[in-house]
């Protein structure tokens, strides 16, 4: 009798210690979205203050995932978890480093974001950069709540979504070198948007990643590097 | 006693009874007892399993009708059974009309648990925030909502406090947020759209920064020849008209300078901390400024020069002379003003107090209204503008700080700005005894 609820105690411990670090995902989540967002607003709204800000922001980021690794190899290391509760562990890991890039990707847009507002304007404010900003953004917040929600059919959503991304961001880039021809000042610029909309298409690739950690959580099946997404059925199993 | 019991139990007895009578004429009493005894019982658990069997089958024919013991237990669990049942579809359309009362609110409400665990939310708060009434049952509402923002507010359980994010669901759209007290050891997340609101503001404010631009050009065209008019000979019986019509040509400057300095505060964020402000140099500063007009009142300076704060220079300056030069057109020559900076409550104050007509209490709540004036018969050429007031409310709240009035009327009045301690650096390099 004693020991079965000593028994039941530890493991609501370790429940709340899973919990915990799966907020704590989340919410650094919510801090990466929220850098990603003010970066945008930072290249289309010309605001170079709010660039470095984000600039000078990304050490949150930082700190957060160092907690969250710490966490994660102190719950390997003590409570040895198997089967789903390690899955969670291991896409938690992945899924941090993620969104560490993201927000190392939007701090070298809130970077960009300054210098471009140091330059001349287009009449259009960067219009194409906020379409494929918008777009990403709405990726990445996907893929959250598709962590929070533990919900495939919504992650599967988002990895196809890539595929759009990559061709908006090829878009750009054409649209970029056409302008650079026409007038070879304006390299300089076109240079930053097209950095810009490198970093936010790389942010739809770590999106699209986070994703597939998500279903690995669920399903226990890894989708990586799968050219057969059509045929994934998420109801199999 | 009930007669169903009357019954049971005079049935029973007359049984065992003639069981023994019969008995006795055999010479076997305690047989005929026995006997009695079995077929009472087994009678009971006959009626017994036959109720557990029509529970079961929910087919009570048996015990419709009669008035055994058994038929009165059936009768009294159908009564109860039928109340519930009515009690409970009574319930079900109260449940019904509240969800639909809830759902039909245009603003979205998401009850939450102690542990932020989303309980309930209406359909507004899908529409608005993306929720799901039904899935996110039970998840935390910030692991949704990942606002970092919000989730200071959720955290801080303050419940006057409100802010803004945005949709995540409509891109560009508004969310304000509150956190209101709900029941026991709950709390209702509310959420309203004030996308329109912020738009009107954002409109507002363009247009009063755009007007007054544009109102800038002609009146320097018109002060410009007002200028070479004056300077004209030959014009004598114009010369009053002209003196006027420059000094309200000045008049209308100031206002829209001020109109854009207001414009300019108000898009403004909050004032960085990077710079440090010393506020002592800058009350000196203004004394000096204004102790040179002569037939005003006097004014007296008592500050603590190790204490600086962290804000906008030109910003806590404007505040200061606003202040003081406030404080100057409402108090008489043979009056005074003090302007004091101290340390308060923690934090650091400046207070300007002076001597003057005072402002009556009702009058408080509306004197950093744009344009407000206390006395609407009172001349407007005492050189105020009506926007200084405003001006140091929107400066102080870039600062955090507060803005107090107290007032006596006939006595004078206290404006103290009060500025939070993290705002505040105290000077270690100069030690306090050295100032005495």
């Amino acid at each position: 009798m004693q020991a079965s609820t000593l028994g039941d105690h530890i493991s609501r411990r370790f429940n709340k210690d899973l919990e915990d670090v799966r907020n704590n995902v989340l919410a650094m989540g919510g801090l990466v979205e929220a850098q990603l967002s003010r970066a945008i607003l930072a290249i289309v709204s010309g605001d170079s203050e709010l660039g470095l800000k984000v600039a000078n922001d990304d050490y949150k980021v930082n700190k957060l995932e160092v907690g969250i690794d710490e966490e994660c190899s102190r719950i390997l290391a003590t409570r040895s978890p198997a089967a789903s509760d390690l899955r969670l562990i291991v896409a938690i890991i992945k899924t941090i480093t993620d969104l560490e890039r993201i927000g190392d990707e939007a701090e070298k847009i809130g970077f960009l974001a300054s210098q471009l507002a140091a330059m001349d304007r287009p009449s259009d404010s960067y219009r194409e950069l906020k379409y494929l900003g918008n777009h990403v953004a709405e990726m990445l917040r996907s893929a959250m709540n598709a962590f929070a929600r533990l919900d495939v059919d919504a992650a599967l959503e988002v990895v196809k979504e890539d595929d759009r991304v990559d061709e908006e961001y090829d878009a750009i880039t054409r649209q970029c070198i056409t302008f650079m021809m026409e007038d070879p000042r304006s390299i300089r610029r076109f240079m930053n948007v097209t950095w810009a909309a490198r970093s936010l298409e790389r942010i739809g690739d770590h999106a699209k990643n986070i994703c597939e950690y998500v279903i690995y959580m669920v399903q226990g099946r890894d989708i990586r590097h799968t050219e057969t997404l059509e045929h994934f059925d998420p109801a199999a199993d | 006693m009930p007669h169903a019991w009357k019954k049971l139990l005079g049935g029973l007895a007359a049984l065992l009874a003639s069981g023994a009578a019969i008995g006795w004429l055999y010479g076997r009493p305690e047989v005929g007892l026995l006997i009695a005894a079995l077929g009472a019982l087994g009678w009971q658990v006959y009626k017994l399993l036959a109720f557990d069997r029509a529970l079961r089958t929910q087919d009570f024919e048996a015990f419709r009708f009669g008035d055994g013991i058994w038929e009165q237990i059936f009768a009294r669990f159908a009564f109860h059974s039928e109340r519930s049942k009515s009690h409970k579809l009574r319930y079900r359309q109260l449940l019904k009309e509240i969800r639909k009362s809830t759902d039909a609110m245009p603003d979205g409400a998401v009850v939450i648990d102690n542990e932020n665990e989303i309980v309930m939310c209406n359909k507004a708060a899908k529409l608005l925030a993306g929720l799901r009434p039904k899935k996110d049952r039970g998840q935390r509402v910030d692991n949704i909502l990942r606002d970092p923002e919000l989730t200071k507010l959720l955290r801080s359980g303050d419940s006057e406090r409100s802010i803004d994010i945005a949709s995540p669901v409509r891109v560009g759209d508004w969310l304000n947020c509150r956190v209101v007290p709900y029941g026991a050891d709950q709390k209702m997340l509310v959420l309203r759209d004030v996308t329109e609101r912020l738009r009107l503001n954002k409109m507002r404010r363009d247009f009063v920064a755009n007007a007054s631009h544009e109102l800038r050009s002609p009146l320097t065209v018109i002060s410009g020849y007002l200028d070479s008019l004056a300077d004209e000979d030959g014009l004598s019986e114009w010369r009053m008209p002209i003196t006027q019509m420059q000094s309200q040509a000045r008049r209308m400057n100031m206002i829209i300078s001020e109109l854009l300095e207001l414009s300019r505060l108000e898009s403004a964020g909050r004032a960085g901390t990077a710079n440090l402000v010393d506020v002592a140099a800058l009350v000196a500063a203004t004394r000096k400024a204004f102790a040179s007009r002569p037939g005003e009142a006097e004014i007296r300076t008592e500050s603590d020069p190790d204490l600086k704060i962290r804000g906008n220079v030109t910003q806590i300056e404007s505040v200061i002379t606003n202040l003081v030069s406030n404080a100057m057109r409402h108090t008489d020559p043979d009056g005074s003003i003090t302007v004091r900076w101290e340390a308060h409550r923690g934090g650091a104050a400046l207070i300007v107090e002076d001597t003057g007509e005072g402002i009556a209490a009702e009058h408080i709540p509306r004197i950093t209204e744009r344009f407000f004036r206390v006395d609407r018969g009172r001349s407007r050429d005492d050189g105020g503008v009506g926007l200084g007031l405003a001006i140091v409310k929107h400066i102080l709240s870039r600062h955090d700080a507060v803005l107090s009035i107290e007032s006596v009327v006939g006595e004078g009045s206290t404006f103290r700005c009060e500025f939070p301690r993290s705002r505040v650096v105290t000077d270690a390099a100069a030690p306090r005894s050295a100032r005495a």
